[in-house]
């Protein structure tokens, strides 16, 4: 008895954080009141380090004050998970959707989330895996590719996942990326000999991943959403 | 305090489903049964409450526990607040994500499960009994009526997860 399932994609391309987080709130909102189908938004951040509910701020490692002086912002924020850093180059999702509807549970979700970043890994020939347990996340070998952070309020998601495509690592360096130490992060291109595609043919791979994992059977693109466009959109 | 364990734990031992509505769901429709235990009211987000005289203890389920995967942090409100039916009064957080936890009924919080901070994990190890959460004076009893029993609540689980 499968019932057909919807989902609303929304290419945002560069997006502020807080931009981002307030546009997830009011879909939240609409999703669990039943005015919106599934939606997930697809896009990168300007230069953000965020924390997540347990403010493990002990793990940015240079004062607060000093992150103008290399571009980034701050952010605190309801999420699961540790600190971690966004950045141009960096593909992100944040699916809003209904657990409930499709019989999840956290962990669940999770795992699928993991698998749509192995699966986007491997079409490039790159091995990645989930994390070991307590390690959510995607490694290739012992380097993290793939970060993952999640909200569920009331059944409905927020946040999601992060992919490392080809984003500057150095801004890792100032933190315990995901509060594991002696752990490095890497991305696509540093796991691949080839010339990489545009990033927004790998954006539209990764989408296309969690769609089919996911199972939703009609998707609707929505281009460049007459929503918050950041100012600094860079191509 | 002697709680009787559901059917659910002898068929979980047979391994058979505990529905009786076949048609409703496939042979296997549960990948595990969840102890589910008399005496208890139970939420659709999957919390659980117990009713004693003036004082409702709340707690999630064996089955959210296991869907959670392991609690690392588990968030609760102060003694003394306020919370209402369907409401958050608190977050856990395990696999990266923090859920909230919602309140089957209204009432102030006359207590909180302090050791929860320490020991999150205990939600996972004991979600019935140490892994209680919060301990609530109801303001409207008659939303007990409202919550699901055993019965109610094993047949909502197995069709909640025969959905995916």
């Amino acid at each position: 008895m499968r019932v057909p399932r919807n989902l609303e994609v929304w290419k945002m391309g560069t997006v502020s954080y807080l931009d981002a987080l307030k546009l997830q709130e009011k879909l939240v909102s609409d999703r669990k009141a039943n005015k919106i189908s599934d939606t997930l938004l697809s896009l990168q951040h300007l230069p953000t380090y965020t924390l997540g509910k347990r403010r493990t701020d002990h793990n940015l490692l240079i004062p607060e004050s000093a992150l103008k002086y290399i571009g980034a912002e701050l952010h605190y924020t309801q999420r699961g998970g540790d600190i971690t850093f966004h950045g141009p180059r960096q593909a992100i999702l944040y699916p809003i959707i209904s657990l409930r509807d499709i019989g999840l549970g956290a962990r669940n979700y999770v795992e699928k989330l993991e698998l749509t970043m192995i699966r986007l890994a491997s079409l490039y020939g790159v091995k990645a895996n989930a994390g070991q347990k307590g390690e959510t996340g995607v490694w290739v070998r012992e380097k993290k590719i793939g970060a993952i952070g999640v909200r569920i309020s009331s059944g409905i998601t927020s946040h999601g996942l992060a992919f490392n495509i080809d984003p500057n690592l150095e801004y890792f360096k100032h933190i315990v990326p995901c509060g594991i130490a002696d752990k490095e992060v890497t991305s696509l291109r540093r796991e691949v000999d080839l010339v990489l595609p545009d990033d927004e043919v790998i954006h539209e791979q990764l989408i296309s991943c969690f769609v089919r994992l996911f199972g939703f059977s009609n998707v609707i693109s929505k281009e460049n959403p007459p929503i918050l466009l950041d100012d600094a959109k860079r191509e | 305090m002697a709680l009787r364990m559901w059917a659910s734990s002898t068929s979980n031992a047979l391994r058979i489903s505990v529905s009786s509505k076949a048609h409703l769901s496939p042979a296997f429709s549960l990948s595990r049964c969840f102890s589910i235990l008399d005496g208890l009211k139970y939420a659709s987000s999957h919390e659980w409450v117990k009713h004693e005289g003036s004082v409702a203890t709340i707690g999630i389920t064996d089955h959210a526990q296991d869907h959670l995967g392991e609690v690392v942090f588990v968030e609760l409100p102060e003694k003394g607040g306020s919370i209402s039916k369907g409401g958050s009064f608190g977050a856990v957080e395990s696999v990266k994500a923090t859920s909230d936890i919602n309140s089957p009924i209204s009432g102030e919080v006359v207590e909180v499960n302090s050791k929860l901070s320490e020991s999150p994990g205990m939600i996972n190890s004991s979600p019935y009994e140490e892994g209680w959460m919060i301990k609530v004076k109801p303001t409207n009893p008659s939303e007990l009526e409202s919550l699901m029993g055993p019965k109610e609540y094993t047949k909502f689980c197995e069709e909640e997860d025969a959905s995916h």
